[in-house]
């Protein structure tokens, strides 16, 4: 007996094979019906009795015939570990479909088990599997299980052990008819002579099949570099021969060899029940009614995740405030005091930006999560197709924007579910213009000051519309110009409709919550201490006024009350930091950045609030509170209030959100652009593509307002 | 101009038609009347008249009015080559392109008329290769299998993918190799033989929704005119 078994986990997309990769394994991983939820490689580990079990969980492909990068990394996978035994979960309802991927699983020559699941469903549909008949023609045991319900999942462990230790036999050779068989021995025959066989496990009959296929991936091996003509000839006399195009002959082949096999070994009972699946969608992908139900599930995603997150907000920002507090009053004053206020700015700053987002990011994911595992998700982007691809995006790309709307960072990781390379990076490069959360405080603050109420909620949509028809436009662009060429093909199932269990959706939840924590936490984190140390150093030493002089002064004024005595103090403070960061290198920077901005509205103040903006969108307001002399707090907000509507008019403060909706994408989407894209030119490019963009677009609309007079008051 | 007397002005192809009927009849009864000439090719007796005194002109017939018409000796070879050729093309359309003998044989006789002797001779060189050769033999395997299956399907009520109504249901018949992503959607069971099934349009039109077997696929029309499909009822 081997000390570690290893299995590979292969099968469709959406046959339920995560399910039973979590039953067998434990690793809590996702289980949803959107296409392409498992794109890495994921590993886990079980113990059967006392069998030691590695398990690769395969991405979910159609073929092994490398035209998708998952299919590649599923070939390569089974081609380069050494593997003891082949899990083939198929779904049972859609048992011609999935059987193709066995059949070229079967050539690997590794011992194979088929894993029947989802049968309920199939014994739903009327079908009635002759299994000894099945497990003849593969030459592999079968096991039916209910994923889900983790039904038959004991039988799937015990036989798995039982073919892990005990002399498990290799599949059956499947025969493909006279011709097809003859031409495949030839090959074989050429195979085994080029071939070193110390090196591979897998039998010449698989290389030859995939010559035949002409298969990229395997033709491109040195090896077989000889044997290439021969096999397109045979492959071409094959085709020839039978009628049909050389590209697909294998595949009509397998299609042939499956039709006779299930209709030999299924047989329909009259218990089929009409589908709630088909209902469903009569009403839910209808060509009118589709699109405004999509609307209003969108809405009611937004509803859910705002609303509900909010007093999860306030919880987080009341517990950040005790900590901060508790340090302070624990922290000796006279010890490190630049270390001290690194931790309580800096630290406990960005600690704070962070965990603000992760109510609203944990709920937004949830729901997500619900429509992907319900297999809505894969409806939306059917449904919203047509629209988006007038702009030379397609339905795929919808979902990033909508997550676009909360977080640009997980929207950019969304992006991944596209196939096409330049849909992808087109996606990703109009994304930091879905208004994203982050961008609302700015929002929020600005409007309710400078626009009257009627207007406030109008103001707040244009806003939205601006950022969602300009990434609309510039997507159009692109893939005009730079991303040019025919639209690639779009193939997209939409699975049956399946209600997820409450376990694989926060198991869901959790898990990309703690890449966004990953992946942005630590960059905001970091952008945070960056910003704390340029905004505090250099350190003025010569102040305009001597503020402990006339601290004293205000606390012993006899003719002030206790309450305007601390007023007077706190904005004595607000003046205090205002003078310091005026001389530190975040107000230098502003000032020479006020000074090209100053055509598109700016102040040196908000130019400086911008530094804070590249941080994290929200730090843009609390920036701007601190360069307008004002602390932070239920009173301070008030005072800040004023203070803006003092220095600015209704225009600037809509160029001022003009220019946060469109410039610079902030660090968190800088870092997850780059790590998705792995190209800094894209990542730069889009850096200073959005900044140049905002600046020109924010001067004309500052200068058109200026002439025609509009918003000065 | 070389003065060659064995080549006669050629005749004209019903004329052909006249001179080859003779000559069976007369290969059948020892002589030919020119009512069976008439019932033979559904002709009026005036017709054949004048056909039967044009041929007799051109020195092919012995025509002499109430009596069995014969071939001159020069007649006969002309009534055997456009014989031989006719036997030979029937062959043909009957061996190589499997049509059955009433088909092959009015093919045989439209054809024969318009192509010269020069394309002639060698396209019978051609049948008889495929039909007698031994290393032709694969061809031959080829064409028993291939041939039956085209004449089945002969196109005119194949619809495409993209024109199927919702609703109805239809057999994968061909697809064109110049669909994109041909290996994937056949990967997916795109492929012949598959009954695939309508199951509506998209909102502004441009994807489909069709049953493949038991799952859904979206896919865009444009692909979608690249697979044809037998409409079922």
């Amino acid at each position: 007996m081997k000390d570690l078994y290893r299995i590979a986990l292969a099968g469709n997309p959406n046959c339920g094979k995560t399910t039973i990769f979590n039953a067998l394994t434990g690793t809590r991983q996702h289980v949803g019906n959107y296409p392409g939820v498992t794109v890495e490689r994921k590993c886990g580990s079980c113990r059967i009795g006392n069998v030691n079990i590695e398990i690769i969980d395969l991405p979910g492909i159609y073929s092994l015939s490398s035209s998708s990068p998952e299919e590649k990394v599923a070939i390569r996978e089974l081609l380069k570990t050494p593997i003891d035994l082949v899990m083939n979960v198929v779904d049972a309802a859609n048992l011609q479909r999935n059987l193709y991927l066995s059949t070229q699983l079967a050539e690997l020559g590794v011992p194979m088990l088929l894993v029947f699941n989802m049968v309920d469903d199939a014994r739903n549909r009327g079908f009635v599997f002759d299994l000894p008949k099945f497990e003849h023609y593969f030459g592999a045991p079968i096991v039916e299980t209910v994923g889900s319900r983790e039904e038959g999942i004991d039988q799937l462990k015990a036989l798995t052990a039982k073919l892990l230790v005990g002399e498990a036999q290799k599949p059956a050779i499947i025969r493909y008819g006279e011709h097809i068989d003859l031409a495949i021995n030839s090959l074989t025959t050429a195979v085994k002579d080029k071939r070193d066989f110390a090196t591979q496990a897998i039998p010449p009959r698989y290389f030859a099949i995939k010559l035949l296929e002409n298969d990229p991936e395997i033709c491109a091996l040195p090896a077989f570099a000889p044997l290439l003509p021969v096999a397109a000839e045979l492959c071409e006399r094959l085709a020839v021969r039978h009628g049909i195009s050389s590209a697909t002959l294998m595949a009509d082949c397998r299609y042939g060899v499956i039709a006779g096999a299930c209709r030999e070994a299924i047989t329909l009972n009259n218990e089929q029940r009409r589908l709630v699946s088909d209902s469903i969608d009569k009403v839910v992908t209808n060509r009118y009614v589709g699109l405004p139900i999509f609307l209003l599930i969108m809405l009611f995603v937004f509803a859910f995740t705002f609303i509900c997150s909010e007093p999860l907000v306030e919880i987080v920002a009341f517990l950040l405030d005790r900590v901060s507090a508790l340090i302070d009053s624990a922290w000796p004053a006279a010890a490190l005091p630049y270390f001290k206020a690194l931790v309580l700015e800096g630290i406990i700053g960005g600690v704070g930006g962070v965990l603000m987002f992760i109510p609203n990011i944990l709920l937004l994911f949830l729901a997500i999560a619900f429509l992907e595992g319900t297999g809505y998700m894969a409806r939306a982007a059917f449904v919203m197709d047509g629209f988006m691809h007038k702009f030379g995006l397609h339905g795929k790309s919808f979902i990033p924007m909508l997550l676009g709307f909360g977080c640009t960072v997980p929207a950019v990781m969304a992006t991944r579910t596209i196939e096409s390379e330049r849909d992808r990076l087109t996606t990703i490069l109009i994304l930091p213009l879905m208004s994203c959360g982050a961008r609302l405080p700015i929002y929020s603050l600005l409007i309710p000051i400078f626009f009257p109420l009627r207007m406030q909620a109008v103001t707040m949509w244009i806003i939205y519309i601006i950022g969602a028809s300009l990434a609309l436009g510039i997507a159009a662009i692109l893939k005009a110009t730079i991303f040019k060429g025919e639209d690639e093909v779009f193939v997209m199932e939409l699975p049956p409709y399946r209600m997820p269990t409450m376990k694989s959706l926060l198991i869901h939840m959790g898990e990309r919550t703690m890449v966004y924590l990953h992946k942005a936490g630590t960059i905001i984190l970091g952008a945070s201490i960056v910003l704390f140390f340029i905004n505090t150093f250099p350190e003025k030493q010569i102040l305009d006024h001597d503020y402990k002089a006339l601290a004293e002064t205000i606390d012993n004024s006899t003719t002030m009350s206790q309450e305007e005595k601390s007023l007077a103090q706190d904005e004595l403070v607000s003046q205090h930091q205002a003078e310091m960061l005026n001389y530190s290198l975040a107000g230098r920077i502003g000032k020479k950045l006020a000074v090209p901005m100053r055509y598109a509205g700016f102040d040196w103040k908000a130019s400086s609030a911008l530094i804070g903006a590249f941080a994290a969108k929200e730090l843009f307001v609390s920036q701007l509170a601190i360069l307008h002399s004002v602390g932070q707090g239920e009173d301070a907000a008030q005072a800040l209030r004023q203070k803006l509507r003092d220095s600015y008019n209704p225009l600037q403060a809509f160029c001022l959100m003009l220019f946060c909706l469109i410039s610079i994408p902030c660090v968190g989407t800088v870092a997850v652009v780059y790590k998705e894209t792995q190209s800094w030119k894209i990542t730069i490019g889009q850096l200073g593509g959005l900044t140049t963009l905002a600046y020109v677009i924010t001067t004309i609309v500052y200068q058109i307002g200026r002439a025609l007079n509009i918003g000065l008051a | 101009m070389p003065n060659d007397t064995r080549t006669s002005p050629p005749i004209s192809s019903s004329l052909e038609d006249y001179l080859e009927a003779i000559a069976e009849i007369i290969a059948e009864n020892d002589h030919a009347h020119t009512k069976d000439i008439a019932e033979k090719l559904h002709v009026t007796m005036p017709s054949v008249t004048n056909a039967l005194q044009t041929l007799y002109a051109r020195d092919l017939i012995v025509y002499q009015p109430h009596m069995p018409v014969s071939l001159t000796a020069r007649g006969a070879e002309q009534a055997a080559v456009i014989r031989h050729r006719h036997v030979a093309m029937k062959k043909f359309f009957q061996d190589v392109l499997k049509l059955d003998a009433q088909e092959a044989d009015e093919a045989a006789c439209r054809i024969e008329h318009v192509i010269g002797e020069k394309v002639m001779s060698r396209f019978i060189v051609l049948a008889k290769t495929i039909a007698n050769r031994e290393d032709c033999k694969p061809l031959r395997d080829f064409l028993n299998q291939t041939m039956p299956q085209l004449c089945v399907e002969d196109g005119v009520d194949l619809i495409s993918l993209s024109e199927l109504p919702i609703g109805r249901q239809g057999v994968v018949v061909h697809v064109d190799e110049n669909l994109r992503a041909l290996k994937k959607f056949a990967d997916l069971g795109l492929v012949r033989g598959t009954l695939l099934q309508m199951e509506g349009h998209a909102p502004f039109g441009d994807l489909l929704r069709v049953k493949v077997m038991c799952s859904s696929l979206s896919l865009r029309r444009k692909d979608a005119a690249h697979i044809w499909l037998k409409q079922m009822s």
